[in-house]
């Protein structure tokens, strides 16, 4: 009996305990099947039934996505999710591709789970729960079937939404999945060379060079985890920073995560960069007609009061984009 | 209707097919319809290209009562982008690119020295699918362009095609009033004639420079221009002005504009 327990209300209703216990079990089946890198068994019950239609299906897809979804032979099986919370230890920046690979891992799992061919609508989500220097590492989406398809053992994760994925099928371009490249590099200045206290206008080349090796290596990373998927990517997420530690001598920390969407191209070049010759094939032409529409309904116009036409009542002085 | 989904995307949904290529992979930071819309367009991503400068800007202080551009910080500006540009630029060329579309650039103060600035230049370089090389830009580099792949579509179906992405830029010190000028005004609504003046000669010298570089690109206009004033930490009555643009020519095979589709209206039932 703890001290406060009286503050606890029906602390000794069979009921409640019997739900707390249900609650601890289901809990530590959690923990076990994910050690195991298997779906607990509640969530594999849900699928399970949502797979074989003895329950509904679950959808994060709007009315619109869920139109073009059926038009191409889609069906919503079962919106599922994926949670790595991880604690960064020994570096923060390859913690990032650690976290969203087992998030992957695990969503790709229930994926198959369901009997899907691919999930769509794939979001990343993260909390604002800065926790001891931690993060939770959120995959949410919703697992389709294509009707006349036999279920897949590997799924194809879509971080775009129905509609944008149904774009690219027609294109006959599927987007396979997500990579991660992350890199981190210190460098000590041991000469003092970055500070420029006193000096005019000048490059910082130690600090460029930093910047950019850092830049290349997780570019590498990210090609790499890629090739293993398809062979391009669109990147959604580019992100830098540049840190300063005090001492003698001081150090500086720079570190690069690009978030990307690979997709397979059919017949693609090699196109790796470089060492791309010119005698390449051309990859299919795309057979989609594009037309030129003007929207009657998106705003933009002075009217509307869209920031980009008025903004003489905002601030504008922030740094960022030019 | 499963039909519709093509032969390869099928055998890819079927989990069938190998999914690793030998070919490698390009990078690009496009989104789904900038995607298709630069294949559309004959162009293929080959990958990112970025630049970077970190850049140690000088101490400069306009004199309290004077209307002036400020050398020291608007040189600083306009050679740390430069070089931020050019290595993005030579990134592109040695992946053998025609060009590159959707060019970000971004400023960001580093926090340790208010004196540092980062600069980031960041497109996809493309290559014309048929080899063509009439896309290059006039010495034969790629083209760079801060134009979406929608917008690059467009233009190009509108009978012009980028060459270079180019910029004005100015930094200029606001005169202070002095005290009995301020007093003099007190309680009536009037022009502020310096400063009127200050933001019309800051501006002009940016477009201006931005029109220069067009010349010299051998362009016949620019399209997509964005003239904006902006801080970057500096003091009161220090602005920058910025004028940015991708700097056009007509393609080789000039299309008449009665052979331009005339766009549809659609009414979108997203917002």
């Amino acid at each position: 009996m703890g001290l406060f327990d009286w503050l606890k209300p029906g602390a000794s209703d069979p009921a409640i305990q019997a739900a707390q216990a249900a609650s601890a079990q289901r809990q530590q089946d959690i923990q076990q099947s994910l050690r195991s890198g298997r779906v607990p068994s509640d969530i594999a019950a849900r699928l399970e039934g949502s797979r074989n239609g003895t329950q509904p299906w679950i959808a994060t897809l709007t009315p619109a996505e869920l139109l073009i979804a059926r038009s191409h032979g889609f069906r919503p099986i079962a919106a599922i999710s994926a949670t790595c919370w991880l604690h960064y230890g020994w570096s923060w920046t390859e913690g990032h591709a650690q976290g969203w690979e087992a998030a992957l891992r695990r969503l790709r799992a229930e994926a198959r789970a369901c009997g899907a061919n691919a999930v769509v609508d794939v979001k990343m989500r993260s909390i604002a729960l800065a926790v001891e220097n931690s993060m939770d590492f959120t995959l949410i989406g919703t697992a389709v079937r294509v009707e006349g398809l036999p279920a897949s053992e590997e799924p194809v994760i879509a971080t775009v939404p129905a509609l944008e994925f149904v774009k690219l099928l027609d294109a006959d371009i599927v987007p396979t999945g997500i990579a991660i490249g992350a890199h981190y590099q210190w460098m000590t200045d041991w000469r003092d060379s970055a500070r420029m206290t006193w000096m005019g206008n000048v490059e910082s080349r130690p600090l460029s060079q930093l910047w950019e090796s850092v830049r290349q290596r997780a570019h590498a990373d990210l090609r790499q985890r890629a090739a293993s998927q398809g062979n391009g990517v669109l990147a959604h997420v580019n992100f830098s920073q540049m840190f300063e530690r005090e001492g003698d001598p001081k150090q500086y920390l720079g570190r690069h995560i690009v978030v990307a969407t690979v997709v397979d191209v059919p017949g693609a070049q090699g196109t790796r960069g470089r060492w791309r010759g010119s005698d390449t094939q051309r990859s299919a032409p795309l057979a989609q007609e594009f037309k030129m529409v003007v929207d009657v309904h998106a705003g933009g116009t002075p009217l509307t009061g869209s920031s980009r036409h008025h903004q003489a009542y905002q601030t504008n002085d922030e740094d960022g984009a030019i | 209707m499963t039909s519709q989904i093509p032969a390869h995307a099928q055998e890819r949904l079927k989990g069938l097919r190998s999914s690793a290529h030998s070919t490698g992979v390009f990078t690009s930071d496009f989104s789904v319809n900038e995607f298709l819309l630069v294949r559309k367009a004959g162009f293929e991503p080959i990958g990112l290209c970025v630049g970077t400068c970190v850049y140690h800007v000088g101490i400069q202080y306009g004199s309290w009562k004077k209307n002036e551009e400020l050398q020291v910080l608007s040189k600083a500006m306009y050679h740390a982008r430069e070089l931020a540009m050019a290595r993005m630029r030579a990134e592109a060329q040695a992946m053998n690119a025609d060009g590159i579309v959707g060019v970000k650039l971004t400023i960001k103060r580093l926090e340790w020295d208010e004196n540092l600035l980062e600069f980031i230049a960041i497109g996809t370089g493309v290559v014309h699918g048929d080899g063509h090389k009439g896309f290059r830009a006039h010495d034969g580099g790629p083209f760079t362009s801060d134009l979406s792949g929608q917008d690059f579509w467009s233009l190009l179906h509108a009978g012009y095609r980028p060459v270079e992405m180019v910029m004005g830029s100015c930094v200029y010190h606001v005169a202070h009033r002095g005290m009995f000028a301020a007093l003099g005004t007190t309680g009536q609504n009037v022009e502020l004639e310096n400063f009127t003046s200050a933001m019309y000669e800051a501006r002009e010298i940016a477009i201006e420079r931005m029109q220069h570089e067009a010349a010299a690109a051998k362009a016949e206009g620019v399209v997509g221009v964005d003239i904006h004033e902006g801080s970057h930490g500096w003091q009161t009555h220090v602005i920058e002005f910025f004028a940015i643009g991708t700097a056009v020519l007509p393609l080789d095979q000039e299309i008449a504009p009665e052979k331009i589709a005339d766009p549809i209206m659609v009414l979108s039932v997203n917002d």
